[in-house]
């Protein structure tokens, strides 16, 4: 659906390109990810797929069109995420809504108070959103993106500012945007994010990617297969997953003592990221 | 059209829920009193002012702009403050449509009311045409003004030093009016100076409409710079 060839960006008055020759392709109905630290170039590739930004170099595709050939109706197809909460803070969230639900077709409108109920916003709908948390905000913004009921979502850092409950609940809704055949786009610096929704992520650090895999392949490519035991008396010792119901030394091992804890040594997202790039995500 | 209301409804409200903003709704009020009760009162008990009615008219005339120049450039830059007008680089709308339809509103205002103001004053007879030309000029600097200051600011702090730079710009050429005639000319780079000598030249029964014209062609000029500006920054 999305194809990305070659994109490389400056911004005007810097001489660094942010972005350097990015190829990458998002299929209909998946999760695709980018993850990096702050600054890699995540939001500007982002910028650039929702034509904010122009004047980019390469070619980007949507459904085999030149970025550049879509109009204005390529905007009634996208929902756009962004990373910080953006509102007039002097209307209701409701008068928010209705605002920017005026500029698209009416066929295309969802149920407004559906969606605040989806985020549980329901009982806030009509308080100034001066009134709102950030968390509140950052949930308005979530479904103001999912106001036009768009086939390709845009989202950046969709769980930045929220609780670990609401965070749960927005990544729970991603997914269930996927089953419905949404297609979406996710930049997030969050290892946890990136890991639980994505079907596909890319590493982006300074403005190049890295490598581009499912992030299970990731984990499973850079991680180790074994097992860590430990027991209550302090002992610990690691087996190879393979074969390990039937390993006597693994069995001999969990009798010398009651156990503490198993634990797979699997790599985390972030410790890939790590290796891969040889920098941390939290920059 | 209906974008178009919704929008202007939607920027009333802004308006008006912002005490700041609202209480410059009056500014007209003050500039009507001003014009047609203060005005004549003075000229009644201060004859010696007679001789500058014209500069004192011209002024009054293009402060009405000032309210929803004013009042505009603090929505839109707050709107780009708060990050709302990247809402609007995502929607399905022309960018340079929907700049030109949130200033009609304030633009067909501005002209009615100096239209009004100038068929309202005592002091001198303006023929409707004239009339109806200078109201449209002054109502072609809110757009000018609105998105100049737009342009430039990057917050509302910055606003209000470009809001007296701009200010100071639309006044400036009434000096033209007390300084000797072969240094009037200088003043032609401000395009308030065009109107305002037009205007000068209408009261004082003279040939006219060519200044109106000069006037009408630079803010035009000024006005499509300042919308393909507007376009190309408020958005990202």
């Amino acid at each position: 659906m999305i194809k990305v060839n070659g994109l490389s960006f400056t911004y005007p008055g810097t001489d660094a390109p942010t972005l350097k020759a990015l190829n990458f392709d998002i299929k209909r109905g998946e999760i695709f990810g980018f993850l990096g630290p702050s600054g890699a170039g995540k939001s500007t590739t982002q910028k650039i797929m929702y034509k904010i930004l122009h004047h980019f170099e390469g070619e980007v595709l949507i459904d085999d069109k030149p970025l550049s050939k879509w109009g204005k109706e390529y905007y009634a197809r996208i929902g756009v995420g962004f990373e910080l909460p953006n509102h007039y803070l002097k209307l209701t969230a409701r008068e928010n809504m209705a605002l920017f639900a005026s500029f698209y077709p009416k066929k295309q409108i969802q149920d407004i108070p559906q969606l605040f109920e989806m985020v549980g916003l329901e009982a806030d709908i009509d308080k100034k959103v001066e009134a709102y948390s950030k968390g509140m905000k950052m949930r308005l913004n979530f479904i103001r993106a999912l106001l036009h009921n768009p086939e390709i979502l845009f989202f950046d850092e969709p769980t930045a500012g929220l609780d670990p409950m609401n965070a749960k609940k927005i990544r729970e809704h991603i997914i269930q945007l996927k089953n419905q055949g949404k297609t979406i786009f996710i930049t997030t610096h969050n290892m946890y994010t990136a890991d639980e929704l994505c079907d596909r992520v890319s590493f982006i650090v300074d403005g190049a990617l890295q490598i581009t895999e499912p992030p299970a392949t990731l984990k499973h490519n850079y991680g180790r297969d074994v097992v860590r035991v430990d027991l209550e008396d302090k002992q610990s010792a690691e087996f190879p997953l393979q074969g390990l119901g039937q390993n006597p030394q693994f069995l001999a091992f969990l009798n010398q003592a009651p156990l503490l804890r198993i634990n797979t040594l699997e790599a985390t997202l972030e410790e890939v990221f790590l290796q891969v790039t040889g920098k941390a995500l939290k920059i | 059209m209906k974008k178009l209301i919704d929008l202007t409804l939607n920027d009333f409200k802004l308006i008006y829920r912002t005490p700041s903003l609202r209480a410059f709704l009056v500014m007209p009020g003050i500039i009507f009193i001003v014009v047609l009760v203060l005005l004549p009162m003075l000229v009644e008990n201060f004859p010696s002012v007679e001789p500058y009615l014209p500069p004192i008219l011209i002024v009054a005339t293009f402060e009405l702009t000032q309210m929803f120049g004013f009042i505009y450039c603090m929505v839109l830059i707050e709107e780009k403050e708060t990050a709302v007008a990247k809402i609007y680089g995502v929607l399905p709308v022309s960018k340079i449509g929907f700049v030109l339809a949130r200033l009609f509103i304030p633009t067909l205002i501005t002209t009615v009311l100096t239209f009004i103001l100038l068929e309202a004053q005592t002091f001198y007879p303006v023929a409707v045409v004239p009339n109806l030309v200078f109201s449209l000029i002054a109502g072609l600097l809110v757009p000018v003004y609105i998105l100049g200051i737009s342009v430039l600011a990057k917050n509302r702090m910055a606003g209000m030093v470009w809001i007296k730079v701009f200010n100071i710009a639309v006044v400036i050429p009434v000096i033209a009016f007390f300084i000797p005639q072969r240094f009037t000319p200088l003043f032609g780079i401000f395009p308030t100076h065009w109107p305002y000598q037009g205007f000068f030249s209408l009261l004082e029964g003279e040939a006219f409409l060519w200044q109106l014209i000069i006037g009408l062609f630079y803010l035009g000029g000024l006005l499509v710079i300042a919308v393909r500006k507007f376009a190309l920054s408020h958005f990202v």
